[in-house]
């Protein structure tokens, strides 16, 4: 089930000068920060809920301080933020800037994908 | 759809709960959290502590302890740390990156300003006494001399700006974060100057050659260097040697060490908390860079001298200590530099948001 948006909230249409840069400015912790951000598109997760998600979606386990490296970062540069909680496990949810960054870095990788698999299917016959 | 959370596996997720029951695997699971968390600084900590308690927890129920989770850990929380000190890109507030790496440039110079005096002040004595065979030696003196005058009169430069704005904080009523390190960094400057000035006298460069021969060397600074590191001394090697020393020369060398420290500790930490306008860290930054240069050739000039001394009188020779400072100085060099890279990308980042 998808979340509701607000006109407000949803993600503006990358422009060219959008480059899918945003989360690479992330360093080392760009690829963490995709799957959190792709995890969180759905909703509000908390740290234990994060790591669990990730691994049924992308079948990858990302370590406790690997994971709070890219939270951390990802909440300095305004894609995450956190939600009042009185529970100890803070939940986390995207913004509007967390999913501008994630779309057009999602289609820039999508773009790359649909190239590898044409070329593959006209060289190789593999899809 | 908003998912705040499934339950931990066990169904315990509190690391509050595990640390109060009594005895057990709980009590000793969350004490192994607890230290896992000490790899992060205490900002970092006061942020994601509890959550990040509560995540290792529930990773700890599922699958047992980890040698490669305590790994990542630590790994992350060094970065973690250098990202606090201004070292690394991704600091937890950006805005305070620029002071970070200003703050950690500040212990590299202060560091390189220890050393660098030692080595300095023991030029200066034999200077006094003699005149060296090989004049590069002398004009290592003169380098080194040329670029400590130079980063003691940035010193003052900076100063001004970082108690400028330390009072006007207090002025405000505010200022509670500072008044400790504001007082650590006075009285660890009041005691070396007093007991400096003191012990200056006995200085062993007295009654040499007076500024004959000898470079840019002002006698009462060179005793005052010497007095103020007199503990940086091979005489803890011979404890038998140290005893003849008068009680009071002793007493010196026990409190100078703890002074400078006081003083390091709270002129960075000064720095660090000091809440400096765009235009002063702008001023900051460059001080740093010039401070930087002057660094590099207080570094040329000791890397001179040292390899220079081999052949020389005694009186010139470097010595364990020499050799030792020459490595922190490079050190310093190098954390220096990335120090103010840092400070220098996070000021420019800051001043293209604004």
């Amino acid at each position: 089930m998808m979340p509701s948006m607000n006109s407000s909230d949803r993600p503006a249409r990358p422009s060219p000068a959008d480059d899918a840069s945003a989360l690479e400015t992330l360093g080392r912790s760009s690829g963490p920060a995709s799957l959190i951000l792709s995890s969180l598109a759905d909703g509000t997760k908390h740290g234990y809920a994060l790591t669990k998600d990730i691994e049924s979606f992308a079948g990858v386990r990302l370590a406790p301080g690997t994971l709070y490296e890219a939270l951390s970062r990802l909440e300095a540069h305004g894609m995450i933020e956190a939600v009042e909680s009185s529970d100890r496990r803070r939940p986390y949810r995207l913004t509007a800037t967390g999913a501008t960054a994630l779309s057009t870095y999602l289609q820039a990788q999508r773009q790359v994908a649909e190239v590898g698999l044409r070329r593959l299917a006209g060289s190789w016959a593999l899809t | 759809m908003t998912t705040t959370g499934r339950a931990a596996p066990g169904g315990r997720t509190d690391v509050a709960e595990a640390a109060g029951a009594p005895g057990g695997s709980n009590a000793a699971e969350s004490a192994r959290v607890r230290r896992l968390l000490l790899w992060y600084p205490r900002g970092w900590r006061d942020r994601y502590g509890d959550e990040f308690a509560e995540l290792l927890a529930a990773e700890q129920a599922e699958q047992g302890p980890s040698w490669r989770r305590g790994v990542n850990v630590a790994a992350t929380g060094l970065r973690a740390r250098l990202a606090g000190a201004g070292l690394a890109g991704h600091p937890l507030h950006p805005a305070a990156a620029a002071r970070a790496g200003l703050a950690t440039f500040a212990s590299c110079a202060a560091a390189s300003g220890l050393v660098g005096a030692v080595m300095w002040a023991q030029l200066a004595i034999g200077l006094q006494w003699s005149v060296p065979d090989d004049h590069r030696i002398t004009q290592a003196m003169d380098l080194m001399s040329g670029a400590l005058l130079v980063l003691a009169v940035l010193t003052v430069l900076a100063a001004v700006p970082v108690a400028w704005a330390a009072m006007a904080a207090v002025g405000r009523g505010g200022g509670r974060q500072i008044r400790w390190p504001a007082m650590l960094a006075g009285a660890g400057t009041l005691v070396l100057v007093v007991g400096g000035r003191h012990f200056a006298n006995g200085w062993p460069g007295t009654g040499g050659h007076l500024l004959v021969h000898q470079g840019v060397v002002p006698g009462g600074i060179a005793a005052f260097g010497w007095a103020a590191t007199m503990w940086i001394t091979s005489y803890w090697g011979h404890p038998g040697m140290l005893a003849a020393f008068p009680a009071a020369q002793l007493a010196w060398m026990v409190a100078s060490p703890v002074a400078t420290g006081c003083l390091v500790t709270g002129a960075v930490q000064l720095l660090r908390r000091v809440e400096l306008s765009p235009r002063a860290l702008r001023f900051h930054t460059w001080v740093a860079c010039v401070a930087w240069a002057g660094l590099a050739v207080f570094l040329g000039g000791a890397l001179c001298w040292l390899l220079t001394s081999g052949g020389s009188a005694p009186l010139f020779r470097a010595g364990l200590i020499d050799r030792t400072g020459l490595a922190v100085l490079a050190v310093a060099a190098v954390t220096g530099a990335a120090a103010v890279r840092r400070a220098r990308l996070a000021r420019l980042a800051e001043s293209l948001s604004q």
